[in-house]
């Protein structure tokens, strides 16, 4: 029998998946995991999820890569009218 | 943190010796100053857009970056690579726009998971049906995690997208938002669990 709750688990998935709690209670979550396929289902996707934040804002990037001619204009013309430091 | 895809995706032969660009910033080159601004506008457009997500003001911050790079760059540490400095310029410039608009706290609660008395979960989690890998080739299925990130309560968009995109470390967050270090560990597990929320009835089924 697992000695921690599913909303205990949840509550500190965050540590768990940082690796910051004990020994002891990581023992205690990973027995709670065994047997609770519907809290496995959480950490994976929990993990899916950050992945997919940082994996889609990738992507972005990728895809728009080049500044706004306007705005490289903006720039250079801002630094020309200020005195040279 | 993707500053650093951002330097080998970007940076020319030339651009990647960096300290000799410096040299010739801190001798006033403009030449020096066009090829900066060429080579690093667009990785930091798309950082100022991903924290302000206003076009606008954005772009403003971009500018800001690279006036306050030209005055600082007498204190330009040569051991840092300038990508990671104009990183760290641009999201400061972004924040500062942004403190004038977050000011009320959001809740958050209608998209974290709930439990019944006797502790489980109140509906039971599934797995999704591709990985995350998977998931990202598709330009459409990017384009629907970023529209759910943006979903987020302020606040907890602008934790997600400095520790999990940018991936800021904890200390340099929690100081710029002016919060303590535990308050922003609650609102990023909140933020994680919230955008999970608003991704799961997508990602079931997946192939979208």
């Amino acid at each position: 029998m697992s000695s921690v709750s599913c909303i205990e688990l949840i509550a500190f998935l965050d540590a768990y998946v940082d690796d910051e709690l004990d020994s002891e209670t990581r023992g205690d979550f990973d027995r709670h995991l065994l047997v609770c396929p519907s809290c496995r289902a959480y950490l994976a996707t929990y993990k899916e999820t950050i992945d997919l934040a940082r994996g889609a804002a990738e992507r972005e990037e990728d895809l728009a890569h080049d500044a706004p001619p306007e705005l490289i204009e903006a720039v250079l013309t801002s630094k020309s009218r200020r005195p040279k430091s | 943190m993707l500053c650093s895809t951002i330097e080998h995706a970007t940076l020319s032969p030339m651009l990647a010796d960096d300290g000799y660009l410096v040299e010739r910033l801190r001798t006033g080159d403009d030449t020096a100053f066009e090829e900066l601004v060429n080579h690093h506008a667009g990785p930091l457009l798309a950082v100022t857009r991903r924290i302000l997500r206003n076009e606008e003001e954005a772009r403003d911050a971009v500018q800001e970056t690279f006036v306050a790079a030209f005055r600082g760059i007498s204190a330009f540490q040569s051991e840092s690579r300038v990508s990671t400095w104009l990183h760290r310029i641009a999201v400061n410039c972004a924040l500062m726009k942004l403190r004038i608009r977050v000011r009320r706290e959001a809740d958050v609660d209608a998209l974290l998971p709930h439990f019944r008395p006797d502790g489980h979960q109140d509906h039971s989690s599934v797995s999704w049906s591709e990985s995350a890998e998977e998931i990202l080739q598709r330009e459409q299925s990017c384009a629907l995690v970023r529209q759910c990130i943006d979903q987020l309560p302020e606040p907890y968009r602008v934790v997600l997208v400095l520790r999990d995109i940018e991936q800021l470390p904890a200390d340099v967050v929690a100081e710029k938002l002016q919060i303590t270090r535990d308050n922003l560990k609650v609102k990023l597990h909140r933020a994680r669990q919230a955008l999970r929320t608003l991704l799961d009835p997508h990602m079931r089924g997946a192939a979208l």
